[in-house]
């Protein structure tokens, strides 16, 4: 199969050489038009990027390098705002919150995801009004998930210490303990994000092809041997996708929910850094700071991305498969 | 001859290279001369002329609430008024509150140059406003006998002796109890308590599983710092002493933060607000039976239900202090960077600061029509009591007893209040020993203050 594949490649790279495009009315070559094609494909998306995300994220390094009144003036401090970084405890705190929000909601959203795809992917009557339901969160605003899960997790009224209550329990206050406060956050985290990530998986599990299932069904293998060594090996790439996007998403997202349900309290108890940083820009106007704050950030994600790649090998096959 | 000679002295220069280097020098100047125009934005709103822009978070805006229909209002119509009778013209922006207090339209706005040219400033706000240069000297524009009228509620907006920023209500802090739970409970009218111990007591006696005893702001910001400030004051603590050094770290303050360390570690003050902070809901179904709250709940109660029975009192005083309640309130501001700020700064004394009857009876329309707050000049408080504004025990309660003796929120910068905040915070909600909370805030306001540099802080 692959030599066939090759020989088609290699004859389709030499194509142009052995017969020469014929030029078209306008003058141009087929090579050059399909380039021209290729660009005009490719320039919404690429000016999109430019504008949106590279110039801006350039322009965020380089005020991270000014002392900014946030009513126009600049004045250049070079390193001097990521000094104050380095001795702001506040900041600190908020990346150990960070790290606990990631080290947490990752492992625990991806196992959730992982359970669920494999359940939907069951053939039931139903199933497809299950993973609506269950996809559902996904696509409510932040804004209306922290509201509502406001009014849920209220110390007095809300619906979780009301069933508390009824089943002989002490209420907590959910938003108003420290510790109580993040694993809350966490929790909706999840329950707003599983949707998405089943169906990932599932169309990952979808992937795998069902003769290895039958055969190994024949070999007398039971459900978690299946899933040891034929589900989980090929649902690796997914897998990789799975944890790299929402490793992203809990370093930088979140933003709103924690703006509505916490305001960051109590006692900063989930001020993550994103959050943190918004409030230095916004709320006081450091924009220089919050600059600098952001572009460490973005590095501490980089390193984080690359140590996903390097460990699951970028959720290639192993060699050989 | 000099262009072959020169050609000649410089041969080697290969022309891909030149063009290469060219290129890059270009590029390299093009991206500094552009740099600062994309950073602020491309330009200034001065520059680009038009209507004056008035941002606010009342009105124009359609509401079921009758009383933000009301406020929204008396905005419209000002700016009709004044565009009926100016050349210059003014077009009212409205933004939701919580993207006005806490969203990044504002910021970014003035961030690139496209700030408001009227806009609404809280004492909380002014020195970063201020010490950014965008709050236009209003005193040109005034004459004394109204600045004299405003007397000391223009102190925390002055700078220097001059006027940068003009009230347009004051809003003293009470305790707001609900008199159906106060009866059931078997309190009377004399029950009402003078000192904290008495009032934590009557706290604890009303609060049930679905009642909070005694409501003090939970939720982190410049509110709930507002909302502390009278209780460190009360014990003769402050922020910053007289002569502008730091006093936090006092026994006023560590005793203030264990009041509310006590009512939250007792159980009496719930860790978040009832009903997620609706005030008049909570209230209604019985969620709450004491909050502190401010004047401008009077006109949310008669707006939304008229019927309920509730009353006010002082806030309570510790053992040996003295009486003091928090003053908030907005201001009318006007954009030093905007497109006219001589006719904005107009304007904002046109509208609240001159002393045409029109401009007295403006402010009695707001602070007893529209709202419920105190007027903060002396003429329009004693046009609206004259007028029946102050004749419900209510207001009347506000205005002779809560009112005298308030203290208007102070200007801290965010840092200041960042650090309080913390401290208020990991006291009530995390525990925290109040000895080293106060002693944190202290050094950290204490750093900040060194360095320094603007309008007076006190």
């Amino acid at each position: 199969m692959s030599s066939v594949a090759a020989q088609d490649h290699r004859s389709a790279a030499t194509a142009p050489e052995e017969a020469p495009a014929s030029p078209s009315r306008r003058g141009m070559s087929r090579k050059h038009r399909e380039w021209l094609a290729a660009g005009l494909f490719l320039a919404p998306d690429v000016l999109g990027l430019l504008v949106f995300v590279a110039v801006p994220m350039v322009l965020s390094v380089g005020l991270s390098f000014f002392q900014v009144s946030g009513f126009g003036s600049y004045e250049w401090i070079g390193l001097g705002n990521y000094e104050r970084m380095m001795d702001d405890p506040l900041f600190w705190d908020s990346m150990r919150i960070t790290g606990l929000y990631v080290v947490i909601l990752v492992p625990v959203l991806f196992c959730v995801s992982l359970a669920l795809g494999l359940l939907v992917k069951q053939k039931l009557p139903g199933m497809g009004v299950y993973r609506t339901v269950l996809f559902m969160p996904y696509v409510i605003s932040l804004v209306v998930v922290g509201v509502l899960w406001k009014f849920l997790l209220d110390e007095q009224t809300g619906a979780v210490n009301r069933a508390m209550r009824a089943a002989g329990l002490d209420g907590e206050s959910w938003l108003g303990s420290p510790s109580l406060a993040l694993a809350c956050v966490i929790a909706v985290m999840v329950w707003v994000m599983m949707g998405y990530y089943m169906i990932i998986f599932l169309a990952g599990l979808q992937e795998i092809p069902k003769e290895y299932y039958e055969a190994a069904k024949l070999d007398g293998s039971g459900p978690w041997t299946t899933f040891r060594t034929i589900t989980w090996p090929l649902l690796r790439p997914t897998s990789f996708f799975v944890l790299l996007m929402s490793t992203v998403a809990a370093i930088t997202g979140g933003l709103d929910l924690i703006f509505v349900l916490t305001d960051g309290g109590p006692a900063n108890g989930t001020s993550l850094a994103i959050f943190y940083i918004y409030q230095q820009a916004f709320g006081f106007g450091e924009y220089g700071y919050a600059s600098a704050m952001g572009s460490f950030l973005v590095l501490i994600m980089v390193a984080v991305s690359a140590v996903i790649f390097k460990l699951t090998r970028g959720g290639r096959f192993d060699d050989g498969e | 001859m000099l262009q072959h000679g020169n050609e000649a002295e410089h041969p080697a220069t290969p022309p891909g290279a030149s063009r290469r280097r060219f290129l890059t020098a270009a590029a390299g100047a093009g991206a500094a001369a552009a740099s600062p125009a994309l950073l602020t934005g491309c330009g200034t709103a001065r520059a680009k002329g038009g209507n004056l822009q008035f941002w606010n978070f009342y009105g124009p805006q359609r509401s079921p609430d009758p009383a933000v229909n009301a406020q929204s209002k008396w905005f419209v119509d000002l700016v009709d008024r004044w565009n009926a009778t100016h050349r210059t013209q003014i077009d009212l922006v409205y933004l939701p509150q919580p993207t006005y207090l806490n969203g990044f339209k504002l910021p970014s706005a003035f961030a690139t140059g496209e700030g408001p040219d009227i806009f609404l400033c809280s004492p909380g706000d002014f020195l970063r406003y201020y010490n950014g240069g965008v709050l236009q000297d209003l005193t040109p524009h005034m004459e004394k006998a109204a600045v004299d009228d405003f007397g000391s509620a223009l102190d925390s907006r002055t700078v220097d002796g001059k006027v940068h920023a003009l009230p347009m209500e004051i809003e003293p802090l009470a305790m707001f109890y609900a008199e159906d739970l106060w009866e059931k409970a078997g309190l009377s009218e004399a029950d009402i308590p003078a000192t904290w111990d008495q009032m934590l007591d009557i706290g604890d006696k009303l609060r049930s599983r679905t009642t909070a005893g005694l409501v003090f702001e939970t939720g982190p910001g410049y509110y709930q710092n507002f909302t502390w400030y009278p209780w460190m004051w009360q014990g003769g603590g402050d922020v910053l002493d007289a002569d502008g050094n730091v006093a936090f770290d006092s026994r006023a303050t560590r005793q203030a933060l264990s009041f509310w360390q006590d009512a939250v570690r007792h159980g009496i003050t719930p860790r978040t607000l009832p009903a997620a902070g609706d005030v008049i809901s909570a209230f209604k179904a019985g969620n709450v039976a004491l909050w502190q709250q401010g004047i401008w709940q009077v006109s949310s109660f008669k707006a939304y239900a008229p019927e309920f029975r509730y009353g006010v009192f002082k806030l309570p005083v510790p053992a040996g202090g003295e009486y003091v309640t928090t003053l908030g309130g907005w201001s009318f501001c006007a954009n030093a960077q905007g497109r006219d700020p001589e006719a904005a700064a107009e304007f904002c004394v046109w509208a609240l600061g001159s002393m045409e009857d029109d401009s007295v009876d403006r402010m009695v329309d707001w602070c007893t029509g529209a709202k419920s707050d105190v007027a903060p000049r002396t003429t329009a408080l004693e046009r609206g009591a004259a007028r029946g504004g102050y004749d419900s025990a209510v207001m009347k309660q506000f205005k002779d007893d809560i009112f005298p003796g308030g203290r208007a929120e102070p200007r801290y910068p965010p840092v200041v209040y960042k650090a309080i905040s913390d401290a208020i915070q990991g006291t009530m909600l995390a525990g925290q020993g109040v000895d080293g909370a106060a002693e944190r805030a202290a050094r950290s306001i204490e750093a900040y203050t060194k360095s320094y540099e603007g309008a007076s802080l006190i």
